[in-house]
């Protein structure tokens, strides 16, 4: 059976409340377009979880879809800092959870493992472990290891009921294809349901032509929604860069949230989909002065 | 021969020479990643360059914006996921070297890249990444940072990543792995740890600065050894290395 839908079918589908994990990284293979939906379909009271946020996530905190955040920080690289997330955190607008990189990314391993809770010896004497214990349900405590009595930090495995990533292909049937680093895997294969949008849906023959790049295979897949340029203004590897232009101008806008809302209005509210909305910004001529070359991959 | 150079130009040569070849080392964009591509194409040609995303021994033509930007993974030898970098590598205990930057550092090389304490409150910046982990689990730390009064100081707003956590024995007490060594390499000076405090102490300063210039951008005290060393200047080769082909756009090296 196919998975393929809509973004606005398999959007209006998540209810208020739910736990969405993020796939994106700074400026790269962020699901842009997943969170111009999600805003425009007015989703509240989220939990989102992600390895180290980007531009995606600074949106959807920033029009205030997001109660609970659970993430390792996050900027957007050299071109600024995701000043949404800051603001609410600095004005305890969010139920913070801060943890490190690798902490956040063995969550999701054990979640995808199906084991209910992962040791390491990330974060032992950071604020961060402070602040997570003395939470009123913390999802980490110190224990000693039953075989050497050393110490360590048990973390709780994460189950998203949504991951979101975006990647170059997937087929019809969930198998999908990311080219260059692929950091999100395991929080694809953490969820519940995993959504990926998806430069290009090709075939399962060409699937079959290249299985070593099949990072996530189809029993994970929950729906694939084919959204060309989906993550723009971010980068997606060997399709096309990010657009500086564009990430300079929301480098400067998220710092205030008067801007900031009218970047929404402009760009989210007044579009009708994400077609709408690269059409708004020049289009074709715009998206191909940031096409990737081939040889290089950006 | 000794070669005119830039004060980041001296801070790259620094730290590249504290690499060893055959070493493994995480780097960030920047300083840390002009350091180690100068090891590699001078002392240190097997010296394997790791970034946290996923990426392993790129050989990038342009310098990019952060490690998110492929530029940087241009010609990797090694695509993974950050479970395959910062899980099966470094908290392994594969890595040698683990470079990092901060906000702030205090006196026993804990860091700071979280949040800052203003008169308004706490103003949160970038939090950890994998910076917290790569102190956790690197061999050697070596911290490069602009010297700033406000910057090298008694104690962190935010202790991001632990480095002597508070001196002594606490750190493995506190059932961390151990830490070899760390090293501050500022646009100043070279600091290092006393061995038995593990408290902040100056290693050498760079040529043409003088030891009251440390001491009035330092935040807190630190301990100075009776004959103050000069950090070794680059050499024509090193600069030469820097200018021409590993940033030739002088995106960092200035």
């Amino acid at each position: 059976m196919s998975k393929l839908k809509t973004l606005k079918e398999v959007v209006a589908e998540i209810p208020d409340g739910a736990h969405i994990a993020l796939g994106g990284f700074a400026i790269t293979r962020c699901p842009v377009a997943f969170v111009f939906e999600m805003i425009r379909q007015k989703k509240k009271d989220l939990t989102v979880s992600q390895i180290v946020a980007g531009m995606e996530t600074d949106l959807l905190v920033g029009a205030g879809l997001v109660k609970k955040l659970e993430y390792s920080g996050g900027s957007l690289d050299r071109f600024g800092r995701l000043e949404r997330i800051n603001d609410k955190i600095d004005k305890g607008l969010l139920d913070i959870r801060e943890y490190s990189g690798m902490s956040m990314s063995m969550r999701f391993l054990a979640g995808s493992l199906g084991v209910p809770f992962i040791p390491t010896k990330a974060l032992l004497g950071t604020e961060m472990l402070k602040n997570l214990i003395a939470k009123n349900d913390p999802e980490v405590k110190v224990c000693e290891s039953p075989f050497d009595g050393d110490k360590y930090v048990y973390l709780k495995a994460l189950r998203p009921d949504y991951s979101v990533i975006h990647a170059q292909y997937a087929d019809e049937k969930g198998n999908v294809i990311i080219e260059g680093p692929y950091w999100d895997a395991e929080t694809a294969k953490s969820a519940k349901k995993l959504i990926v949008t998806v430069e290009q849906v090709v075939s399962t023959k060409f699937i079959k032509k290249f299985p070593e790049k099949v990072i996530v295979p189809s029993v994970y897949t929950y729906a694939v929604v084919e959204v060309p340029y989906g993550a723009y203004p971010t980068a997606v590897y060997k399709f096309y860069d990010y657009d500086r232009e564009m990430l300079e101008n929301y480098a400067k806008v998220n710092k205030s949230e008067e801007e900031f809302n009218k970047f929404l209005d402009e760009y989210v509210f007044g579009t009708k989909d994400f077609t709408e909305f690269i059409e708004k910004v020049g289009g074709v001529d715009r998206v191909n002065k940031i096409k990737a070359d081939p040889s290089y991959g950006y | 021969m000794v070669a005119k150079y830039t004060t980041n130009e001296l801070m790259a040569v620094t730290a590249s020479r504290l690499l060893k070849d055959g070493e493994n080392v995480v780097v960030g964009l920047g300083l840390p990643q002009i350091a180690a591509l100068l090891a590699k194409s001078t002392h240190a040609p097997r010296l394997n360059i790791i970034y946290e995303i996923g990426v392993i021994n790129p050989e990038a033509e342009e310098m990019g914006v952060g490690i998110a930007d492929p530029r940087l993974w241009n010609e990797s030898e090694c695509f993974t996921s950050f479970v395959g970098t910062l899980g099966s590598i470094l908290q392994k205990g594969l890595i040698d070297v683990g470079f990092l930057g901060g906000l702030q550092v205090d006196k026993y090389g804990n860091i700071n890249s979280t949040s800052i304490k203003t008169e308004k409150g706490y103003r949160h910046i970038n939090g950890s990444g994998g910076a917290a982990d790569i102190a956790t689990f690197s061999k050697r730390l070596m911290i490069i940072m602009k010297h700033e009064k406000r910057k090298i100081i008694e104690k962190v707003d935010f202790l991001t990543s632990v480095g002597y956590l508070n001196g002594r024995n606490s750190r493995s007490e506190a059932g961390l792995p151990m830490c070899q060594d760390i090293k501050i390499i500022t646009n100043l000076c070279v600091f290092g740890f006393d061995e038995e405090e593990r408290s902040l102490k100056l290693l050498s300063v760079h040529p043409g600065i003088t030891l009251e210039e440390v001491v009035e951008n330092t935040g807190v005290e630190f301990k100075i050894p009776e004959m103050v060393k000069y950090t070794e200047e680059p050499t024509e080769k090193e600069v030469d290395l820097l200018r021409n082909s590993i940033d030739p756009l002088k995106m960092y090296i200035k």
